[in-house]
């Protein structure tokens, strides 16, 4: 830009007072004020006492804690292979000349992605309910009413059970993001795959999933970051339970802080729920890039 | 024979994908259709189709006021729009200074802002409280703005960025020749030019505003300022397990957003992907 016409550094600054103290204020702020009250021992009032590295310490050993991350990565592990696995089954299935309705599909498929967390944990609730779910409803209507249960009070099952709605909310969301992928892959690419006698399948390995592999890699880093945060549809569903059985690390920093009252070690939690986060996006980030930098030499 | 492959073909991929999108779409018509029954008649069968259908259930929320349902749509109305407008506006202003205007720190705030798409917000959850209730920002009207403006900011910064990068400079200096100013420039020149990539921002940014249940959980103690996730999550201990009632309820406070994703469904779709790719 030419001199000229940049502006005053006092009109610069002017305009970018606001937008940067909003977000000093609510994003680094509370970091720093996390850091400071994790070295003290404080219940949320006027009293706290310095502890140095004691709740870290504590952390460090907190079966729950880690188990909960443990969760997360369950969460995350289930997402990439469900959702993204199963919106790539769905697209290259859509991309089919036999299938009608394709914008209905796009749609309502995409629909439960708007939704709130909460509604989506409310409306699965009702399927797993006991007395009156819709999974108990079709088990009674098939004639096995001895395998109805208590769907989510299962320690073992729960996880599976809190995954499913997250799975399902999402697979829409990543089959448009996959369907407008491959829309911009030449089209003539695959014709000459087609005359050469390639058929779907191995249109789809050899052809189409390569061509759109960067894609796929942006949706990896999507599922990552979006379920490393899971907190609304667990709250509504379980709110970690039973026990601690789907306890994930936002919805143990929310408990310890609000539910204990123990402020500082809740601070504390949020620095590891931050460390670890940060370290888990950086780990799938780095690992993308090695992906997807290869294919640039091919 | 190859006809009848092709046909059973056909039939297995329709029928797939069919049953896909009517999971997505059931749990909504289902509710709707339970919404009108009475307790009695859906604990009788909980998918059967109502045999007396009634408004009854929605009558009765929406003259109660002690539900506060009203309230939560018009907070969440009024939180959403105000932080839309805020997002887009200032990240509008910020993502054309950082990408034009040179300057001592522009790189540092460029990654300050890079920053915020990295760090997992989630974990701001517990300090955010805390520093709210220090500054006694914490359980007013105004309160979730300023969170969730500011983590909007980040994405609105980098979409604006990359688009006004593909702007000719050209057509700032001409507009500075004919005498126009540097606000003036901003706001008639560049702000109409960068509307596709603003409407993007806007539609993704509507449904994490409306949807952001965990801030609104820490930060809103009083029921009056409630947004629409938080009041959905009382519905249960509101209504004691009235399955009807809680979907009636559940319907209302989500009607706004409903209509708002059918009537714009394609720029919608359009624009979540776009923001989703560049970000």
């Amino acid at each position: 830009m030419l001199n000229s016409i940049r502006p005053k550094n006092r009109v610069i600054f002017a305009y970018l007072l606001i937008p940067v103290a909003i977000y000093v204020f609510a994003v680094f702020v509370p970091l720093v004020t996390a850091g400071y009250y994790s070295f003290f021992e404080w219940q949320g009032g006027p009293n706290k006492s310095f502890i140095g590295i004691e709740n870290f310490k504590t952390l460090m050993n907190d079966e729950i804690f880690w188990m909960s991350f443990q969760h997360n990565i369950f969460l995350v592990v289930a997402c990439i292979i469900g959702q993204i696995g199963l919106a790539l089954l769905f697209v290259l299935m859509i991309n089919s000349r036999l299938v009608k309705f394709k914008s209905i599909h796009r749609t309502f498929g995409f629909f439960p992605s708007t939704i709130a967390a909460v509604a989506i944990g409310f409306i699965w609730t009702m399927v797993f309910d006991y007395r009156r779910g819709i999974l108990n409803w079709i088990l009674e209507l098939i004639g096995q009413q001895e395998h109805t249960k208590v769907w989510l009070n299962e320690p073992d099952l729960v996880m599976l059970l809190i995954a499913i709605p997250l799975i399902w909310q999402f697979i829409g969301y990543f089959m448009i993001i996959l369907l407008s992928a491959i829309s911009s892959i030449d089209k003539s690419i695959i014709e000459v795959s087609e005359i050469d006698g390639a058929n779907a399948i191995q249109r789809a390995i050899y052809i189409i999933i390569p061509l759109i592999k960067n894609t796929l890699l942006v949706c990896v880093t999507l599922c990552v970051a979006g379920n490393m945060k899971a907190f609304d549809h667990i709250f509504v569903m379980t709110t970690g339970g039973p026990g601690n059985a789907s306890m994930v690390m936002a919805l143990y920093g929310y408990k310890v802080s609000f539910m204990q009252q123990n402020m500082g070690y809740g601070s504390a939690i949020s620095i590891g729920i931050f460390v670890l986060s940060l370290l888990v996006i950086g780990v799938f980030q780095l690992g993308t890039k090695l992906l997807s930098s290869d294919k640039e030499v091919v | 024979m190859k006809t009848i492959q092709t046909k059973l073909l056909a039939i297995f991929l329709n029928v797939t994908l069919g049953i896909f999108s009517l999971s997505c779409i059931f749990p909504l018509v289902w509710m709707f259709y339970s919404s009108l029954k009475q307790k009695r008649d859906f604990n009788a069968n909980i998918m059967g189709l109502p045999k007396n259908p009634s408004f009854e259930n929605y009558v009765r929320i929406l003259t109660n006021a002690d539900y506060r349902i009203f309230e939560s749509v018009l907070n969440s109305i009024r939180t959403t729009v105000l932080s839309i407008v805020l997002i887009i506006f200032l990240g509008f202003i910020v993502g054309y200074i950082l990408s034009r205007v040179r300057f001592r720190g522009n790189r540092i705030l460029y990654v300050m802002f890079l920053m915020g798409l990295l760090i997992p917000i989630h974990s701001l959850l517990v300090p955010i409280y805390v520093v709210f209730r220090a500054t006694n920002l914490g359980n007013k009207w105004f309160t979730l703005i300023i969170p969730y403006v500011a983590f909007g900011l980040p994405i609105a910064i980098f979409l604006v960025e990359g688009y006004v990068k593909s702007i000719p400079v050209s057509l700032e200096e001409a507009a500075n020749i004919d005498g126009s100013s540097f606000t003036s420039t901003l706001f008639r020149i560049i702000l109409p030019i960068c509307k596709p990539i603003l409407v993007t921002i806007g539609i993704i940014q509507t449904f994490a505003t409306w949807n952001e249940f965990s801030f609104a959980l820490v930060l809103i103690r009083d029921q009056r300022l409630q947004t629409v996730p938080l009041a959905m999550t009382q519905f249960t201990g509101q209504f004691s397990s009235d399955y009807t009632k809680i979907m009636a309820a559940m319907l209302i406070t989500m009607s706004p957003i409903i209509v708002f994703y059918f009537v714009f469904s394609k720029q919608i779709i359009k624009g979540m992907v776009a923001g989703a790719i560049k970000g």
